[in-house]
């Protein structure tokens, strides 16, 4: 037993630093050679384009779900007048980000690490780099900015409708209208809670694009090796989610409980 | 100065793939590499353009030596070697004459030139590549999976040749292809050396193309060189391999003689 939590220890951090030097790389390539806006827009609009109808149908759901469940709740407290207040800082803390890193994991990541483990085992990634073309330039740069930009924009997208979703069925359901579901939303959310869920999908979206990327382009072994990448991609990808959120969560905790105050009264 | 292995070694995990590999190509020259599956030929031309790098010796491409490069040095050397592989490595995003005039939009490319080649030139050159290998212009819109493997392979060889290389690198150049088109890149390769003194090196289980295309052949087995020489040097060898590429070579021109039928 022993033996094979070190074994499966020493595998992940091997993948982790892999990961991150290969992260280095693309960061180097990033900076060091002329970036094409043209293939990046084309990515940008792909990746969002396939994602957006998921985003938006689980938005509603998603909204929904939140909204019955903390009326459950508040009721008990006579506090249903808090109930937009809660759901939308819910969701645009931790549900909005943690949901669309998810879904962008199960549908761009794995694409991703398939097409590019495709790539790889036909030998068309080697065919780019003999025709005298960095691979990662040409292939990797405008996904892993695609992925990571597409991220915000579906987030955004995906608030706004699982928000809108969210009054509709209080308003359908709970008899509570529009206005009184947005009257309680100031009070649970500010500038601060919006920056941090953006700042939250950028991270989480990092973590889809550089890992899908990095499976997908150190695929070997022909279709077994595709599937083997296409699996470590999402296995990979939901578990840095979840200790990237942990990190992240805290991170915000400290920032907003210690540092403000600090700040505001050393001002 | 050719193309220079010197004690080349090479392991993936235990297994050794090459083990004090070291041969010389001259310049114009055809080498034949030829050895059963696994001899580790598809290796040493990938050792060429350093998309592997050996744990031991050096890779001479022309006078710079390829096996200490960075990938950004290792550009320029790609720019002069051109690689057909095995399998077609179409980019399948891509059409067919997005492929093959993908070469001479490289900035290696440009930087070679005088002047940016006009997108008429572009066109120019890749029609004229893809007559080479016997597709015609109906072609250039196709998206190589609406061709067949044969002439995928095809597209592959005249997207090599566009930017003109130096030195060029054949992994299996005829597997899949019909006769006919199978002479015509052998013919192609012969034509390439004599005309343009272009260095090739053909991977190639392919005995028949070897005798007649080949200006020397080396037979690689379990790691190691068994043999090199000229053609007239192979035929003559007593290595029990080279014995059976050169059987089965008869084979496909004495059916008979070797069945026992007559």
């Amino acid at each position: 037993m022993r033996e094979l939590i070190v074994k499966s220890m020493n595998r992940f951090f091997h993948e982790f630093g892999s990961i991150c030097l290969f992260v280095a790389t693309i960061v180097k390539t990033v900076f060091c050679t002329r970036g094409n806006a043209q293939a990046i827009l084309a990515q940008i609009s792909s990746v969002s384009y396939r994602s957006v109808s998921t985003v938006a149908f689980a938005g509603i759901f998603v909204g929904a779900i939140l909204v019955l469940q903390f009326h459950r709740i508040l009721v008990q407290y006579d506090g249903e007048i808090f109930l937009g207040g809660l759901n939308t800082s819910a969701v645009v803390r931790e549900v909005g980000p943690l949901l669309i890193s998810f879904l962008l994991a199960g549908k761009i990541g794995a694409f991703t690490a398939a097409e590019l483990g495709t790539m790889r085992v036909t030998e068309q990634i080697d065919a780019i780099q003999c025709l005298g073309t960095n691979p990662i330039q040409y292939l990797i740069v405008p996904r892993w900015i695609a992925i990571i930009i597409s991220s915000v924009i579906l987030l955004v997208i995906g608030l706004v409708i699982s928000i809108g979703g969210s009054m509709l069925v209080s308003n359908i359901l709970l008899d509570i209208n529009p206005l009184q579901f947005a009257s309680s939303i100031g009070q649970f959310t500010d500038l601060s809670t919006v920056a941090s869920g953006i700042f939250k999908s950028a991270v989480y979206g990092t973590i889809v694009a550089s890992v899908s990327c990095y499976e997908g382009y150190t695929a070997s072994g022909g279709a077994r090796g595709v599937g083997k990448a296409v699996t470590q991609a999402a296995v990979y990808i939901n578990l840095y989610i979840i200790i990237a959120n942990t990190l992240t969560s805290n991170m915000f905790e400290f920032l907003q409980d210690v540092l403000v105050p600090f700040i505001k009264g050393a001002w | 100065m050719g193309i220079r292995f010197n004690c080349v070694c090479k392991r993936f995990g235990p297994k050794i793939i090459l083990n004090d590999v070291s041969f010389e190509v001259s310049d114009g020259e055809i080498l034949f590499i030829l050895g059963k599956s696994g001899a580790g030929k598809s290796v040493t031309l990938k050792h060429i353009v350093g998309v592997l790098k050996p744990d031991s010796g050096s890779v001479f491409v022309g006078d710079t030596n390829v096996s200490i490069l960075s990938d950004e040095a290792l550009t320029a050397v790609r720019r002069q070697c051109g690689m057909v592989f095995q399998h077609p490595a179409l980019l399948d995003s891509l059409t067919v004459y997005q492929n093959v005039s993908f070469g001479l939009r490289t900035p290696q490319y440009l930087a070679s030139l005088e002047r940016p080649l006009t997108e008429n030139e572009i066109q120019k050159i890749v029609i004229e590549k893809l007559s080479l290998v016997n597709l015609g212009s109906d072609v250039l819109d196709k998206m190589p999976s609406a061709l067949s493997y044969g002439m995928q392979k095809r597209v592959s060889l005249a997207r090599t040749l566009a930017p003109s290389p130096r030195y060029l690198l054949f992994d299996e150049p005829t597997t899949g292809l019909d006769p006919i088109t199978t002479n015509a890149v052998n013919d192609l390769i012969f034509e390439l050396s004599r005309k343009l003194n272009v260095t090739s090196i053909v991977v190639s289980h392919d005995m028949q193309c070897a005798l007649k295309t080949a200006d020397r052949i080396l037979v690689l087995d379990q790691a190691k060189i068994l043999t090199i020489g000229s053609v007239s040097e192979i035929k003559q060898s007593n290595e029990k391999l080279v014995k059976d590429f050169l059987e089965e070579t008869l084979a496909l021109f004495l059916p008979s003689s070797i069945g026992g039928h007559g």
